[in-house]
């Protein structure tokens, strides 16, 4: 009687040991979180989701190409090389007005003659910046209007054939070109127009390699913008690391994966006609670059060129539309995919400069309120049309067929069942004690469903790695849950309360250990972001955290418990 | 079995000396640096670089052609190697350009079900090989620098990273001796590796410096429970090496998982090596550390 009496208070205590009951509510929680369910046509189905390697699909990981430096030149040099390179006349630079420290010492120029005649649109053409054309006795003069930095830029951008964009540092300028472009490589582009990539102070060169953060989620945004647009939902477009990029193709195969990506969106310009009809003017391919949008004049802008075919093709266009006599009747519209992006009228001004000579710069003004940035900067993306800021090289990619995907989600999934049933065959031999195999096991899978809980909640992909990584956790389980055990039954047999007590506070002084060594151990892979190991190590982690602080404290109460009913 | 094992063990380490028990492990050690250091002359890295790290594209696939027609038909490609289990044939190529790749990969997908395509640029791969070596040197120094905090007495902490660095070393020259590349899956399995490592040896060492009871008894109890834990472990992981490796037996039409399957084996030869590191190493050095400072009279 009195000892039923005692077991009957200790069944009570046992729920109500706040240890047990924050395990009871966090199974309770993953099965939520699971969320296991049959539907009669599906079958079982679950709320996890898979990784591409169980589920099919595909993946590209691109790099981003790109250098960023510091470089100084020749402000006469670089209009030298680039007037006679593109217009092919031999030119006499008679005057440079930029001081070379980059103080603003009034209007900065290079002025330069030759026996030629040159137009403004062949200048214009140069992008360098506005000039002056003045024609006396054979000789053409022409005061050309300019920073340093736009020189540097045009002269980058033109003989490596990309964009380059200036960033303003404390030290200076540097210039993030948008190619792969080695440092040897730049060191003697820049050569050519006496100039040089600077030096920091300890004699190393100011260039590295890569685009900067900006640039990189940029990209990703225009990506995830085109994926988007050709109504693919749920393509994650990940940035790793520093350059790289990662994009998940769930259920499509590889060649689809790359045509897609490889596939510009298609922008188009119309100016309309008369209501509702418009006229086709050009084609995303016209359009030579896209800047940063910039806020003057009370307006936000996003600054584009034209290639020649394309300004060519504008002014015609406008002048016969009448867009360029009245251009509120005929307004110029932008789409990408034939969804409308832009639509506003020629502005005053260019619609003057239009009818006497071809433009090649534009901007398109979007107003000037916080919502009007958003559309400038969405505008920005929307003419590029799909087409990346920098140049990308595809450094990795993978397929794994929907059929093979459900093969390895099984064969794993059997796997770790078979193992589970390995070390209870092991631990059944060990103890030979039944009251000590369930429990053990118990706790075991009670740790995998809490991963798998977890998992589910956060909405994280379960691949191979990370099944390995829960197969490694459940090994290092069974090690604490052994390690509890023989401490408790020290001497073969359950000690008195005091002394229980003594020696799972010792079981768990080394179990914390060694899950904080393999915590540390693991925290590499995980803050490295190093490709398919992250999920390993995450799984890893989070499966020793809800090891020893959720589940297996209540081994210690529950193998307590049973051992004193079988006695 | 483990009861075998763990009595045996128990009586070799009673009936040798200190330095007779570090013989064995040391000599394990210094003939695994040999291996590794052999390779390293041989191919300027310590153990074989997979694909992952070299870069090149691994295909697999399901047919029943033989692994050497295979070859023979994609011999215009730069195909280094096609290997066969069961129905499936796993192919590895060298670099090759985009439009060659693209190429072979819709001639694949045209011709075979059950495909399955990796592939990593040269460039990523000796980026992704720089993390490893990152990610391995880390973990070592984390993991280093959490037991000294634990222990607060030299030599115990040095001994279990010793042994820990031991399995480690031991798990790639086993590597290197067995033709297993390189891969993501084994560079996890190397990090695992320290948390397994340290599992038994902190065990070991808790109960020998802060119990009581005289060395050998506590030599012996902590080797019961730790035997235990590492043939659980092994047992676990040797039916996971058998799945992902040999499922193909059963049905052959089965794929292999080479993750799981490079995961497995590395650990397995990293256990067997731990059981060695824990019980003859660090025992050998715990024993002279506690002898070496408790007085005399009370040494058995």
């Amino acid at each position: 009687m009195r000892g039923d009496e005692v077991k009957d208070k200790e069944d009570q205590s046992i729920f109500k040991d706040i240890r047990v009951r924050i395990f009871i509510i966090a199974l309770l929680a993953s099965l939520v979180a699971i969320h296991p369910w049959y539907v009669a046509d599906e079958g079982f189905t679950t709320n996890l989701n898979y990784g591409l390697d169980l589920e099919g699909g595909s993946w590209l990981q691109i790099k981003l190409q790109g250098a960023i430096a510091q470089v100084d030149a020749d402000p006469g040099a670089i209009v030298k090389q680039m007037v006679e390179s593109t217009i092919g006349t031999s030119i006499e630079i008679t005057d440079v007005n930029i001081p070379s420290d980059g103080s603003s010492n009034g209007q900065t120029y290079v002025m330069f003659t030759t026996d030629d005649y040159f137009t403004q649109s062949q200048i214009d053409l140069l992008g360098l910046g506005r000039a002056t054309i003045n024609r006396k006795d054979d000789l053409t003069e022409v005061t050309l209007y300019s920073t340093k930095e736009s020189l540097i830029v045009a002269f980058l951008s033109n003989s490596l054939n990309t964009e380059v964009v200036p960033i303003a540092y404390t030290d200076g300028i540097q210039y993030e070109i948008r190619t792969a472009v080695s440092e040897q490589e730049l060191q003697d582009l820049m050569a050519t127009v006496g100039g040089s990539i600077v030096k920091n102070t300890d004699g190393t060169l100011k260039y590295r390699e890569g685009v900067t953060t900006e640039t990189r989620d940029m990209t990703k945004d225009i990506l995830s913008d085109k994926l988007n647009s050709l109504g693919l939902k749920d393509i994650p477009v990940r940035t790793v690391g520093e350059d790289y990029i990662l994009i998940d193709f769930a259920g499509i195969d590889l060649a689809t994966a790359k045509d897609i990506a490889e596939k510009p969106g298609k922008f188009e310009i119309r100016i309309q006609t008369t209501g509702n009809d418009s006229v086709h003017v050009l084609y995303g391919d016209n359009i030579e670059s896209v800047g940063v949008p910039g806020f003057h004049e009370g307006q936000w802008h996003t600054p584009f060129r034209l290639t020649e075919t394309g300004a060519l093709a504008l002014q015609r266009i406008a002048i016969e539309t009448g867009a360029a006599d009245n251009p509120d009747a005929h307004w110029l519209n932008m789409y990408l995919d034939d969804n409308e992006v832009y639509s506003a009228p020629l502005s005053p001004s260019a619609a003057e400069r239009v009818k006497q000579f071809p433009i090649y710069a534009w901007e398109s003004s979007t107003g000037g309120d916080e919502e009007s940035k958003i559309q400038a900067e969405q505008l920005q993306i929307h003419l590029r049309a799909g087409a990346l800021p920098v140049n990308v090289e595809l450094v990795g990619s993978g397929h794994v067929d929907a059929a093979l995907g459900k093969q390895f989600k099984t064969q794993s999934v059997l796997a770790g069942f078979l193992s589970l049933l390995a070390v209870a065959f092991v631990v059944f031999r060990r103890y030979h004690q039944k009251e000590i195999l369930v429990p053990m096991v118990a706790t075991s899978i009670s740790e995998i469903f809490m991963i798998l809980g977890f998992a589910g909640a956060v909405g994280w992909q379960l691949d191979l790695a990370s099944i390995a990584g829960i197969i490694a956790v459940i090994g290092t389980g069974i090690d604490h849950l052994v390690i509890i055990t023989d401490e408790v039954l020290h001497e073969g047999k359950l000690p008195p309360t005091k002394v229980y007590l003594a020696r799972i506070s010792k079981a768990f002084a080394i179990i914390f250990a060694a899950a904080a060594t393999t915590t540390i151990a693991m925290s590499p892979l995980v803050v490295m972001g190093f490709g398919a190991l992250k999920g390993f190590a995450i799984t890893a982690i989070v499966g020793v955290m809800i090891g020893v602080l959720i589940a297996r404290p209540v081994y210690g109460i529950v193998i307590k418990e049973v051992l004193q009913k079988a006695d | 079995m483990s009861f075998s094992l763990t009595e045996s063990l128990d009586l070799f380490v009673k009936e040798h000396n200190n330095r007779q028990l570090v013989t064995i492990p040391i000599v394990v050690f210094m003939l695994s640096i040999l291996a590794l250091a052999l390779m390293f002359a041989s191919t300027g890295a310590p153990v074989k670089l997979g694909m992952e790290f070299e870069g090149g594209t691994m295909i697999a696939v399901t047919t029943s052609e033989s692994a050497l027609s295979i070859e023979t038909k994609y011999s215009d490609y730069p195909i280094i190697d096609a290997r066969s289990a069961g129905e499936r044939v796993v192919m590895q190529f060298g670099p090759m350009d985009n439009k060659v790749q693209r190429a072979l990969e819709d001639d694949i997908t045209a011709s075979y079900s059950d495909v399955e395509i990796k592939q990593i640029g040269a460039v990523y791969g000796s980026a992704l090989q720089l993390q490893a070596v990152k990610a391995v040197v880390l973990s070592f120094i984390g993991m280093a620098a959490v037991v000294f905090l634990i222990f607060r007495t030299a030599v115990p902490s040095i001994a279990v990273v010793l042994s820990a660095f031991s399995d480690m070393t031991i798990a790639a020259a086993f590597m290197n001796l067995a033709g297993i590349e390189l891969s993501l899956g084994t560079v996890a399995a190397l990090l695992m590796l320290i948390g397994y490592s340290v599992d038994s040896d902190i065990l070991l060492t808790t109960r020998i410096l802060k119990r009581r009871g005289t060395v050998e008894e506590k030599i012996s109890q902590a080797m019961h429970t730790g035997i235990t834990m590492t043939t659980t472990t092994l047992a676990a992981l040797v039916v996971m090496y058998l799945v992902s490796t040999y499922s193909y037996l059963v049905s052959s039409s089965l794929p292999q998982i080479p993750m799981l399957s490079d995961i497995s084996i590395v650990l397995i030869f990293g256990l067997a090596a731990d059981i060695m590191n824990t019980w003859l190493l660090n025992t050998a050095i715990l024993r002279w550390h506690v002898d070496r400072s408790t007085p005399r009279r009370r040494r058995t």
